[in-house]
């Protein structure tokens, strides 16, 4: 078990006992409700790590490896630069601002984000 | 409440010198000098890391049990008040209704003095006696407070909230608004009297 | 190993104009971006903080009016948190955590990237409101229903205000996913968790601290927003809303967020002191379960911030807010014995980290007693606890934020800061914070509320406010010695090594500052300070 699994399964503990040990002392909803979903949401990307640790083989968990034993594996490749993200973040900030301010501005940015999500898939083929 | 308010200073106080005291040791004891070798490389010491949890869990325990007792006392509702009075706070002024007596409102006008002369509602409360208010807010969060008495409580629209005050000396004391509401927020006063309970009763019936 | 088993690498080298950083995913330079952005925004919530401060100097001032205060204090503390303390923070994990497990950058480069410009333009948008006709939003950066409802707020700031906080709160969730993932995946061999330094274990408890709060936040946000423009009445008495729901969703991110505001600092003060102290950092194990303790029980006091409602369990609170002392001091006393019988060095690093150890001492003390409800029903909404929370973000985040600064500049920039000046810049910042902070305490006790524009004229209270207003333009010498000092150095262009403090962790191995990829080679990673050993073994 990794220490980062072992870190979500003792963070989603703690959020049951809190959760129960506030509503017990203090029978009060909104408290106990929020505390809840914090532990529902920590169980569940616990659960989610579970899984996707069955088939992880970390070089960094490995205590002598060396830049030698886990030399020549291709770990990934990196795009580095994209216009995406200072775009879909504009395309983002127009939405929220045509809510409040104009509906036109909020579609302008839909549609860019529209845009721009076809462009991360084209990208991603 | 005066007496937590010390312990807490003291306990304050002391745990800062403490600390304080071991920050400034070491930087002038073991600071850098020509020719220094490499200091030792030591990176624990278990049992001093298992006292320096326990210890401070202990000190606060304790300082939790003072709080609590201090809390219970501070928020005791008595079975028999001598008086209830309704507070509203409103934007920006509060109005005190004593049952079965008087309805004192009024808005303070003007930034801070008090004591200058302006039209600031008048809480009258008996000494030694106790009085029960019964807190409200009629449009925003407001906050009732006594500074002299070291204690406020939220005026929060939609719900009351009680609470007791029991004055322990004769005088006059400064009362005011103390969560933000707008833009008079700040003058936002009120006067509390404490008088004999005899005066209060004389008061009481002359403002009919 | 063949030759031929080496992918090639790519030629492009990296540029230096304009679009290559508005198109960057480098984590290096989203990091500086994050930086530099958010001591801007520092200097227009500090530029507010003198405004607020001068209309203080008097009594029955008029420098500005009730209306601008409220916007001024609203917006001071909207930008001081969302926009400079909590984001300087996530940008020093993106310089550094990649480079301090050894990887080539995050996990999500471009998402990385993305959620610096929201970041960016959320902060754009809050400011916005100050050009609209009604101002800015006002209600205070805890915008409390129902004075931030659309009936008594009627202005277009307080909405702008909710969407800007909640662009800044998607970035900061987005950033946190990617901090996690990069730690858990992407550590070079041999640097298994238990080795990474404690400034990257600082960030993934200030991660677990964001997946937990934030989402509350933006969802809160979202509420009051359906309030405001689609009527709704979720925070309407009239209605059967209430205001204790904002109070209850709004701090169970609020409380979390001062220690997503202090944790990576805590990291920073971490870094420091073994290097100025020649030895390693002591309690490793106790540091980091204490990062989490902290991170845990923060999520269970946030209704001490209620105390004073009379609708809250008091007594529980009370008992969770006085537990989070304990950790607290466990990195105190870590930290002290990290010096302990040391060779302790006072570079402006290290000045600026006992600056933090000696104000964040006291701003712990003051959030003990702040904890106790007797002691909070005279202190709360008064200026006892503005000094509180100044000491502790002001004294504690603020010195760390100038170490971390003076620190990793040079492995940043690949030029040192002048010692002198740094030297300056401390003895300024110190006695001015002090200056500025502790009458305070003194004013609020003496029935002082905060966020009012004026107070009376009579007793101490223009005597400590006067000093507190000296103390804030001296705070503005030394942030002003500090700009110098960037525009002094960057022309003197002194080059440092790699390692110019003869530091612990995988950062100082690489060249001043990093290539593109971050490493051409890396040393054996046998402990929690690889760069160490290394420089042992080659003695």
């Amino acid at each position: 078990m990794t220490v980062g699994l072992r870190l979500f399964l003792s963070s989603a503990a703690f959020g049951v006992v809190i959760a129960l040990a506030y509503w017990f002392t203090s029978r009060e909803s909104i408290g106990t409700l929020m505390l809840g979903i914090m532990a529902f949401g920590l169980s569940f990307v616990a659960g989610y790590m579970i899984v996707a640790e069955r088939e992880a083989d970390l070089v960094g968990d490995k205590k002598d490896a060396t830049m030698l034993s886990a030399a020549g594996e291709l770990v990934g490749t990196y795009t580095v630069t994209s216009p995406l993200p200072l775009g879909s973040a504009l395309a983002v900030t127009f939405v929220g601002l045509g809510i409040v301010v104009s509906p036109v501005i909020a579609v302008l940015g839909i549609l860019a984000l529209l845009a721009f999500g076809a462009l991360l898939i084209i990208q991603s083929r | 409440m005066a007496s937590n308010w010390l312990i807490f200073l003291a306990a304050g106080a002391c745990v800062g010198v403490i600390v304080l005291g071991l920050i400034v040791f070491p930087l002038v004891r073991w600071r850098s000098r020509p020719g220094d070798g490499e200091p030792p490389q030591f990176a624990n010491n278990y049992p001093l890391e298992i006292a320096w949890t326990v210890i401070p869990l202990l000190i606060v325990g304790g300082l939790f049990v003072a709080t609590y007792g201090a809390e219970a006392r501070v928020d005791a509702l008595a079975d028999h008040p001598a008086a209830t009075v309704a507070v509203d706070a409103y934007r920006w002024g509060w109005t005190f209704a004593y049952r079965g007596g008087p309805t004192i409102g009024g808005a303070s006008s003007g930034p801070a003095s008090l004591g200058v002369g302006q039209a600031v509602p008048e809480l009258v409360l008996p000494l030694g006696e106790t009085t029960r208010i019964e807190l409200s807010a009629s449009d925003v969060d407001h906050g009732f407070w006594i500074p002299d008495f070291l204690f406020k409580r939220d005026a929060i629209p939609g719900q009351t909230t009680a609470f007791d005050l029991v004055p322990t000396k004769l005088g006059t004391f400064e009362g005011r608004c103390s969560a933000f509401c707008g833009l008079q927020h700040e003058s936002m006063l009120f006067r509390v009297r404490v008088v004999t309970p005899s005066a209060f009763v004389n008061w009481e019936k002359a403002q009919e | 190993m063949s030759a031929a088993a080496m992918p090639a690498l790519p030629e492009a080298a990296q540029r230096h104009n304009l679009l290559s950083w508005l198109t960057t995913t480098d984590h290096k330079r989203i990091g500086i971006l994050y930086l530099l952005t958010s001591l801007a925004y520092f200097g227009v919530a500090g530029f507010l903080s003198l405004l607020i401060r001068t209309q203080l100097a008097r009594p029955n001032s008029t420098f500005v009016n009730a209306h601008q205060y409220a916007q001024l204090f609203t917006l001071h503390g909207t930008a001081m948190i969302f926009l400079f303390v909590a984001p300087f923070a996530f940008g020093l994990g993106n310089f550094l955590i990649p480079l301090q497990i050894g990887a080539p950058d995050m996990a999500f480069p471009r998402l990385n990237a993305t959620s610096y410009w929201l970041f960016l333009f959320g902060g754009l948008v809050i400011f916005l409101g100050a050009a609209t006709n009604e101002g800015a939003a006002a209600s205070g950066w805890t915008a409390y229903p129902p004075l931030s409802e659309i009936r008594v707020s009627t202005g277009l700031g307080q909405d702008l205000w909710i969407v800007g906080v909640f662009l800044v709160s998607v970035a900061t969730i987005v950033t946190s996913i990617n901090f996690v993932t990069t730690v858990f995946i992407f550590r070079a061999p041999g640097m298994t968790m238990w080795r990474i330094p404690i400034f990257t274990w600082e960030m993934v408890a200030t991660s677990l601290l964001v997946f937990m709060a934030f989402p509350s936040l933006a969802a809160t946000l979202l509420l009051l927003l359906v309030d405001r423009k689609l009527g709704g009445h979720a925070f309407d008495p009239a209605y059967g809303g209430s205001p204790v729901l904002w109070d209850h969703l709004f701090w169970f991110f609020g409380h979390p967020e001062v220690y997503v505001m202090i944790l990576p600092y805590f990291g920073v003060i971490s870094e420091i002191v073994p290097v100025f102290s020649r030895k390693p950092i002591f309690g490793y194990t106790g540091l980091v379960l204490a990062a989490f303790a902290i991170a845990g029980l923060s999520m269970g006091v946030w209704a001490h911030h209620m105390f004073t409602t009379g609708v809250v369990n008091n007594p529980f609170f009370a008992f969770v807010s006085f537990l989070i002392a304990v950790p607290t001091g466990v990195k105190f006393f870590n930290w002290i014995a990290t010096m302990w019988r040391g060779s302790i060095s006072f570079e402006t690093p290290m000045l600026f980290t006992i600056g933090f150890l000696l104000n964040f001492l006291i701003g712990g003390i003051t959030g003990v007693m702040l904890a106790s409800p007797p002691i909070d029903y005279q202190a709360h909404d008064s200026y006892f606890v503005v000094a509180h929370f100044h000491y502790v973000l002001g004294g504690g985040s603020l010195f760390a934020i100038f170490a971390a600064l003076f620190f990793w500049w040079p492995k940043m920039f690949g030029v040192k800061l002048d010692e002198a000046l740094g030297r300056w810049c401390f003895g300024l910042l110190f006695v001015g914070f002090n200056l500025t902070f502790l009458p305070m305490h003194f004013m609020g006790v003496m029935g002082m509320p905060r966020r009012v524009f004026t107070y009376d004229a009579g007793g101490p209270l223009p005597m400590l406010n006067l000093i507190a207003t000296v103390g804030s333009y001296v705070m503005l010498a030394g942030v002003s010695v500090f700009v110098m000092n960037a525009i002094v150095s960057a022309r003197a262009r002194i080059p440092v090594g790699d390692d110019p403090w003869h530091a612990n962790s995988l950062e100082w191995w690489t060249s001043s500052p990093p290539p593109e990829h971050n490493f051409e080679s890396l040393p054996p990673i046998r402990s929690e300070r690889p760069v160490y050993d290394a420089r042992v073994a080659k003695a």
